[in-house]
């Protein structure tokens, strides 16, 4: 049972690691995007290019 | 052969039928959108003509321009008095207009998608809902149209020599107005008395195709009206020497303000009548007599709020670009709006938008109690109720205060030490993007609390919402601060899209998410009519705070053009060329919205009247002698 519930623990953790890549990532892009449309390019680190 | 003709095939053959009955309307669509894109092209012809290359075509142009009646230039003494102020005058009766006309144009854009729903599910109660919705905007289009016609004559006899150079700018448009008028009359009756003779099978689809015209013929109505506005106050089409009309009429429509206003006052309208509906809504439920009445209020009230609020949250965005426009067209424009006098207007709209969005929130929190599962997500109101509140208190701070010179010098300067970066916009754009994220969040808990998710992978679907949900909130607080503080302005400008962005991101991404998770739901039961008075005058302040809003916002959008009648081309030189202290704008805005309330009773009573029915006197009595015996 506790390997059971173990397991289970720790595909929950995975899936919340994934979720949170995925926001972290939709966001990231999300900035360059928005940015660089307006002609406001960004480093890789969110600070103004320009 | 009689095999061949099954149910669904006749089904299908009456659907097919009736979607032929909405040909007429794309057929107009199209004529009306083809005609939009000659105009454009002959337009786009006519740009050549005017800013042509060559010398002599430009000296031309002007030697046109220049034999062209130019914009008159009345002096104070020809302007008609008729001693009270004329601005006064026409400042109310234009008000009332304006609600009247939001009123009437927004309600059969909702009631013609209810009416979708009702039809498309076949639940009858979506049909009487719709029906009752147009009640309330027929009673109220009489009155839109008497205010319409005593703006008109206002106009013409205060402002003779401006209707007479609009008159010249927009010439027989105003008679396809007066025509679209007639039509828009025609289709709202026919679509009203028609309800039930058209309420099933084929002829359902030539009602929706009536609500389709009508909609269509109300938002053309819309932009029309609008364009002369925008003309006023960013005119295309002119000599800007001269304020001659050089343009044709495509010309003097497409203003750099038009699509903007166009789309702020669609969505403002829709929100709006949302909110005036779900006033009716609780005004009938707190007077309902039976549970019956009572649900079917409840359920009609919930579903004004869902709209308004709806409506509501992409508003900040349209507005956002038409204060962007105003900014592109003339910098002048934009700092008197935001910066200067007008500015402290702003945050009397700030009191007015966080009043609307906490009674929206509030009204959810307290609709909750109709559902059994409501329980499992009653805990989130607390965190979400304090981010309101802070968002309402960051957005209310003003920049910069008038001091005495001895308060200046206690306080250091002309801003606080601590609170005078929250008076700017970067602040205000944090606390704004994240009440409206609370308020969808408030609206995905209330739509969750009936429902027991049953998808494989609703562990996932819950972490990937729940991780949008922090990243756009981290997302915002970040480029507010970041680039808002510490980065160059033309940074902290572009910023504010970064936030605009990540809040509709957050709002698509919950209605997918959800749309997906909710297949195959367990549906739990709700109890429409057990939900506590109290809310119902959450829906009393929604009108309230809109009605204000609108007259306080338009005051704004038409006093930036400060001393003249049209921009830069025809001066205000009447009594009234000067804008007025803010006391006075307060007076004069919550007097029409006062007025309008007034009539909004009106309404209500007339429309609650016509369900009324008087028994015969003989029968009356007996009723009333039973009821004294018992």
């Amino acid at each position: 049972m506790t390997e059971i519930a173990n397991e289970k623990k720790a595909s929950r953790l995975v899936v919340w690691l994934l979720a949170i890549v995925v926001g972290l990532v939709i966001f990231y892009l999300l900035d360059h995007a928005v940015m660089g449309m307006q002609g406001l390019p960004l480093n890789w680190d969110l600070t103004p290019a320009q | 052969m009689m095999a061949f003709i099954t149910p669904r095939r006749i089904r299908r053959a009456r659907q097919s039928a009736g979607f032929l009955a909405t040909v007429p309307t794309l057929i107009a669509f199209v004529v009306l959108a083809c005609g939009g894109l000659a105009t454009q092209v002959s337009a786009a012809e006519g740009d050549d003509a005017v800013t042509g290359v060559s010398a002599d075509e430009h000296d031309v142009a002007r030697t046109t321009a220049a034999s062209l009646s130019p914009a008159p230039t009345p002096q104070r003494e020809d302007y008609p008095s008729i001693g009270v102020s004329s601005r006064g005058i026409v400042w109310v009766i234009a008000q009332m207009h304006l609600f009247f006309g939001a009123l009437v144009l927004a309600v059969p854009i909702f009631v013609l998608v209810i009416e979708i729903i009702g039809f498309r599910t076949g639940d009858d109660r979506y049909d009487d809902m719709a029906h009752e919705f147009m009640k309330v905007s027929l009673t109220a289009y009489a009155i839109t149209a008497l205010f319409g016609g005593t703006l008109a004559l206002a106009l013409f006899l205060l402002y003779p020599h401006l209707m007479s150079y609009l008159m010249t700018a927009f010439g027989s448009q105003v008679l396809v107005y007066a025509g679209l008028f007639f039509l828009e009359s025609m289709l709202l009756y026919i679509y009203y008395y028609g309800w039930n003779a058209l309420r099933y099978g084929n002829r359902k689809w030539l009602h929706l195709t009536l609500g389709l015209l009508l909609n269509g013929v109300g938002t053309t109505l819309l932009v029309v009206a609008n364009s002369w506005t925008t003309f006023m106050m960013a005119p295309s089409g002119v000599d800007p020497e001269t304020g001659a009309i050089v343009g044709n009429i495509w010309e003097v429509m497409k203003g750099p303000l038009w699509n903007p206003l166009n789309l702020h006052r669609v969505i403002a309208n829709v929100a709006f009548g949302g909110a005036i509906v779900g006033a009716y809504a609780a005004f009938k439920f707190l007077s309902a007599k039976t549970p019956e009445e009572k649900a079917h209020y409840d359920w009609m009230g919930y579903s004004s709020n869902f709209i308004s609020i709806l409506a509501f949250l992409p508003l900040p965005f349209a507005g956002y670009w038409l204060m962007a426009e105003i900014y592109a067209y003339s910098q002048q424009m934009g700092i008197l709006a935001m910066g200067g006098i007008l500015a402290w207007l702003f945050v009397i709209q700030a009191v007015l938008i966080c009043t609307i969005l906490l009674a929206g929130n509030y009204y959810l929190w307290t609709g909750m109690a109709r559902s059994e599962g409501a329980d499992r997500y009653r805990w989130a109101i607390k965190y979400i109720a304090t981010v309101l509140i802070l968002g309402f208190l960051v957005w209310v701070t003003p920049h910069n205060v008038i001091y005495t010179t001895a308060e200046a010098v206690k306080l250091g300067g002309g801003n606080h030490p601590v609170l005078g970066p929250l008076g700017i916009m970067p602040a205000k754009n944090i606390a704004v993007f994240l009440m409206l994220i609370c308020t969808f969040l408030s609206f995905q808990l209330y739509r969750r609390a009936d429902k027991v998710i049953t998808v494989s992978w609703q562990y996932w679907g819950n972490a990937l919402m729940a991780s949008i949900y922090i990243f756009a909130i981290v997302n915002i607080i970040f480029a507010g601060v970041y680039y808002g503080y510490f980065t160059n302005t033309v940074y902290k400008v572009g910023s504010s899209v970064i936030q605009v962005m990540s809040t509709v991101v957050v709002i698509v991404a919950g209605v997918v998410i959800d749309s997906l998770m909710f297949r195959g739901a367990k549906t739990l039961h709700v109890s429409w009519g057990r939900v506590a008075e109290r809310s119902q005058y959450a829906l009393f302040a929604l009108p309230i705070a809109f009605t204000w809003l609108m007259a306080l916002m338009g005051y704004v959008r038409s006093s930036v053009r400060t001393h003249w009648h049209v921009y830069t081309v025809m001066p205000d030189k009447s009594a009234d060329n000067f804008i007025p202290t803010l006391q006075t704008v307060g007076n004069m805005v919550t007097l029409v919205t006062l007025l309008f309330l007034a009539f909004l009773l009106f309404i209500f009573w007339i429309a609650n009247l016509s369900g009324t029915r008087q028994l015969p006197v003989a029968e009356d009595a007996r009723s009333q002698h039973a009821g004294a015996v018992t």
